[in-house]
C-alpha cells in the first residue's frame, strides 16, 4: 500500500472532538429518556414564570395550548441535537480524513479547521434553542440560535464541503 | 485503511454537501420555496385537479407543498446518511476485499446506489409537475427503487465478498 492510496488520519484533536460529540449525542439521547419528566417540568415552570414572553393570558384553555406547543418544540430541539450530534461526529471523521489525505497542506489545514468547528458547533445550536425556549420563547430562541450558531457553523461546514469536493474534482482532472 | 478511487470519494463528498445545503435551504428558503411550489401547482391546474373553489384548492396546495417539503427533508437526511455509508463501505471494499475484479464489481453499485437521495429531489419536483400520486409513483418506480435496489445489491455483494473469505482485513 503506497502513501497515495491510503487514508491519512486527521490530527488527534479532531478525532477527539468527533468522539466527544458522539458521546454528547448519546448522553443527550439517554438523558431525554431518563429525565423526560424533570426536563418538561423545569421547562414548564420556567415558562409559567415568564407569562409575557410566551403570551400567556391566565386562561387555562388558551395557556395550556401555548405551553404544549412550546414543550413540543423544546423536546424537538433536544431530539434534533441528539440526531445531528451523532451524524456530525461521523461527518467530521469522514470529511477531515478526506481533507487530510487529499486537501494539500495549507488548504487541508483550513478545511480541517472549518469542518471540525462547523461540524461540532452546529448541533449545539439545537441545545441552545431548547435552553432558550423557556426564557425567550420559540421564535426569539430560534432566531438567536440561528444567527449565533446555525448560520456561522452550518455555513462553515457547507463552504468546506463544496471546497473539498472542488479540490477532489481538480485532483481527478489533473490525473 | 486504504482509500477508494477518487470518483467514489467525490460522490460521497457531493452527497454530504448536497445534504447539508438542502437542510440549510429548507430552513432559510422556506417561504420562497412555498411560494414557488404554490405557483407550480397553479401552473399545473389540470394534474392537481384544481376546481376553482378557493377552499378546496387551498387544501390541494397545502397537501402538495407538504409532500414537496417532505421530499426535501428526506433528501437532507438520506444524503447525509448515504454519503457516510458510501464513504465507509467503499473504504471497507478498498481495505478488506481482496482481488481487483471483486472491487471493480462492488464500487459501481455502491456508488450509483448511494445517489438514491437524489430520488427525493425528483420526488419533490415530480409531485409539483405530475400531481401528487403520479409524481410519487414516478419517483418511486424510476428513481428510488432503481437506485435503492443498486445500493442493496452493492451491500449484499460486499457482505458476500467478506463472507466468502476473500477479505484480507
Amino acid at each position: 500500500m503506497t502513501a497515495d492510496d491510503a487514508w491519512r488520519l486527521p490530527p488527534w484533536w479532531v478525532l477527539l472532538v468527533a468522539v466527544l460529540l458522539i458521546v454528547c449525542a448519546e448522553l443527550g439521547g439517554a438523558s431525554m429518556v431518563r429525565f423526560k419528566l424533570e426536563l418538561a417540568r423545569w421547562a414548564r415552570d420556567a415558562m409559567l414564570a415568564r407569562p409575557a414572553v410566551h403570551g400567556l393570558v391566565g386562561v387555562r384553555d388558551v395557556d395550556e395550548r401555548i405551553l404544549d406547543e412550546a414543550l413540543v418544540k423544546f423536546d424537538a430541539g433536544l431530539r434534533l441535537f441528539h440526531l445531528h450530534a451523532e451524524g456530525m461526529g461521523l461527518v467530521i471523521i469522514a470529511t477531515t480524513s478526506v481533507a487530510a489525505t487529499l486537501g494539500g497542506r495549507r488548504a487541508g489545514r483550513a478545511l480541517i479547521a472549518l469542518l471540525t468547528a462547523g461540524g461540532a458547533g452546529y448541533p449545539l445550536g439545537y441545545l441552545l434553542w431548547s435552553a432558550l425556549i423557556p426564557y425567550r420563547g420559540i421564535e426569539e430562541g430560534k432566531a438567536i440560535a440561528e444567527w449565533s450558531v446555525w448560520i456561522p457553523f452550518g455555513g462553515a461546514t457547507i463552504v468546506a464541503l463544496w471546497w473539498l469536493a472542488g479540490l477532489v474534482t481538480l485532483r481527478m482532472l489533473r490525473r | 485503511m486504504k482509500r477508494p478511487p477518487l470518483p467514489v470519494v467525490l460522490v460521497a463528498l457531493l452527497l454530504l454537501a448536497l445534504g447539508e445545503t438542502a437542510g440549510a435551504a429548507m430552513s432559510q428558503l422556506r417561504a420562497p420555496l412555498e411560494r414557488w411550489s404554490s405557483a407550480r401547482v397553479d401552473a399545473n391546474r389540470a394534474v392537481h385537479g384544481l376546481s376553482g373553489s378557493a377552499e378546496y384548492d387551498d387544501e390541494v396546495r397545502a397537501r402538495t407543498i407538504f409532500l414537496v417539503e417532505a421530499g426535501l427533508s428526506f433528501l437532507h437526511t438520506h444524503a447525509e446518511g448515504l454519503g457516510l455509508v458510501l464513504f465507509f463501505t467503499s473504504t471497507l471494499v478498498a481495505s478488506a476485499v481482496g482481488g481487483r475484479r471483486w472491487r471493480a464489481l462492488l464500487y459501481p453499485p455502491l456508488t450509483v446506489g448511494a445517489l438514491f437521495p437524489v430520488g427525493y429531489l425528483v420526488y419533490s419536483v415530480a409531485v409539483l409537475e405530475l400531481g401528487r400520486d403520479a409524481g410519487v409513483e414516478f419517483a418511486e418506480r424510476w428513481v428510488l427503487t432503481v437506485l435503492g435496489g443498486l445500493a442493496i445489491l452493492g451491500l449484499l455483494g460486499l457482505g458476500a465478498a467478506l463472507a466468502a473469505g476473500r477479505g484480507r482485513a
